[in-house]
């Protein structure tokens, strides 16, 4: 396979989107990708609490959840 | 997979200003044991004391309330739950539910003063009237005077030995980097794990001050903790630009944020002579400890041609 898909899901927001990565991606990739730091958010991969320099597999369900919140 | 350095199970966090990769476990135990370091180091609790804690609902507060009540059961102390309610629609609605879950299953005291009953006003109509007549004040300013002053004088009529507010590492550090932008010389040198006590004032502790934003919110995940992850509907401006930049530091450059606070922490006691000392006296409005004539909370009430409608809070416990 040259590529892997995976499928992420901001929580708090009903939309799904599906990505297209190269084989040996990260999910710090992946963040780069989507513009989120990750001091920000925490990131569950297949409903797991992960560190973003875990590899991606194809067809993993990513969750990423805002954590600077209130005021 | 990657492992958790201490114990080898799946690492849930990469501590990269240490490096090392924590487990779900080792995170929680790092927590609290940085917790209880930042008491035992600051002198923050004694034993014996009466303990009140704001509590927003928010995931800090949630998690400070959940440290303390270990630390009550171990060191004999008295636990107290305060909340003011500033009247934000759609957003302290939902967490003082939160908070009241969280105060019931831990069989906390709770306790809750609202902007309505002591000025007139929720902070929504606040906002409101400061647009029409054009302030160019914003919430935030309103908010954060008045909930200070309500805060301590809650602490103060249930006659507490100390107030703990949850402010994390990145809360401390955004107020050092905002008050060097605004040059504000005498907020700078409030700062501080503790906030030294003076007249009418009850001290004010941060025992989660050296604990990352990132490692609270982890920590309350990983617990299962009832938290309310919102945002507030007035956030912005300068505070978000300085939380952004400093997020951006720490990204690029781990540990930034740590040094931002030991450099200040350093410095601090180099400022003692610097800053003037004010005499402290009594609002002529409302009593309240300030170092003017009439206190802040009071004249911000006034430019909004609203005033303060209660004196004390007379023993404001939650419905
Ligand atoms: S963002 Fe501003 S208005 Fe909202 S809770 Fe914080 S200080 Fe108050
Ligand atoms: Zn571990
Ligand atoms: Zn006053």
């Amino acid at each position: 396979m040259t590529y892997i898909k995976v499928t992420v899901k901001q929580v708090g927001n009903k939309h799904k989107r599906e990505f297209r990565l190269g084989p040996h991606a990260t999910i710090a990739d992946l963040l780069k990708e989507l513009g989120h730091n990750r001091e920000t958010i925490v990131v569950r991969c297949n409903g797991k609490i992960v560190v973003e320099e875990e590899r991606l597999a194809d067809g993993d369900l990513i969750e990423i959840l805002p954590i600077v919140t209130g005021g | 997979m990657l492992k958790c350095t201490f114990c080898g199970r799946r690492a849930a966090y990469n501590r990269r200003y240490a490096g090392v990769l924590l487990c779900d476990r080792c995170l929680i135990k790092s927590v609290e044991k940085r917790f209880r370091r930042a008491i035992a180091k600051y002198k923050l609790l004694l034993p014996g004391e009466r303990i009140a804690v704001a509590v927003s609902g928010g995931k800090d507060s949630v998690v400070a309330m959940h440290l303390l009540v270990e630390h009550c059961k171990l060191k004999n102390c008295e636990l107290v739950a305060i909340t003011i309610d500033e009247g934000i629609k759609g957003y302290r609605d939902q967490s003082m539910a939160i908070v009241r879950e969280n105060a019931k299953s831990l069989g906390i005291e709770h306790f809750v003063v609202s902007f309505k009953r002591i000025f007139g006003a929720t902070l929504d109509q606040m906002a409101r009237r400061a647009r029409a007549r054009k302030t160019e004040l914003n919430p935030c300013t309103y908010c954060g005077v008045m909930r200070r002053s309500l805060l301590n004088q809650a602490a103060r009529e249930l006659e507490a030995d100390k107030l703990v507010t949850a402010h994390n590492l990145d809360d401390e550090v955004q107020a050092i980097m905002l008050n060097y932008v605004r040059a504000d010389f005498s907020r700078l040198h409030r700062l501080g794990p503790a906030y030294s006590p003076r007249e009418g004032f009850v001290p004010r502790i941060k025992p989660l001050r050296e604990i990352p934003e990132k490692e609270v919110a982890l920590y309350a995940l990983l617990r299962g903790l009832k938290v309310h992850l919102a945002v507030c509907p007035y956030v912005g401006g300068i505070h978000t630009e300085i939380r952004d930049f400093l997020n951006q530091l720490e990204a690029n450059h781990p540990n930034s944020k740590f040094m931002i606070l030991r450099m200040f922490d350093r410095l601090k006691p180099q400022l003692a002579g610097i800053v003037p000392e004010f005499e402290m006296r009594r609002c002529k409005s409302c009593g309240e400890p300030t170092s003017a004539i009439i206190c802040k909370s009071c004249e911000l009430l006034k430019g909004l041609g609203l005033r303060r409608l209660r004196k004390t809070l007379n023993s404001p416990k939650s419905r």
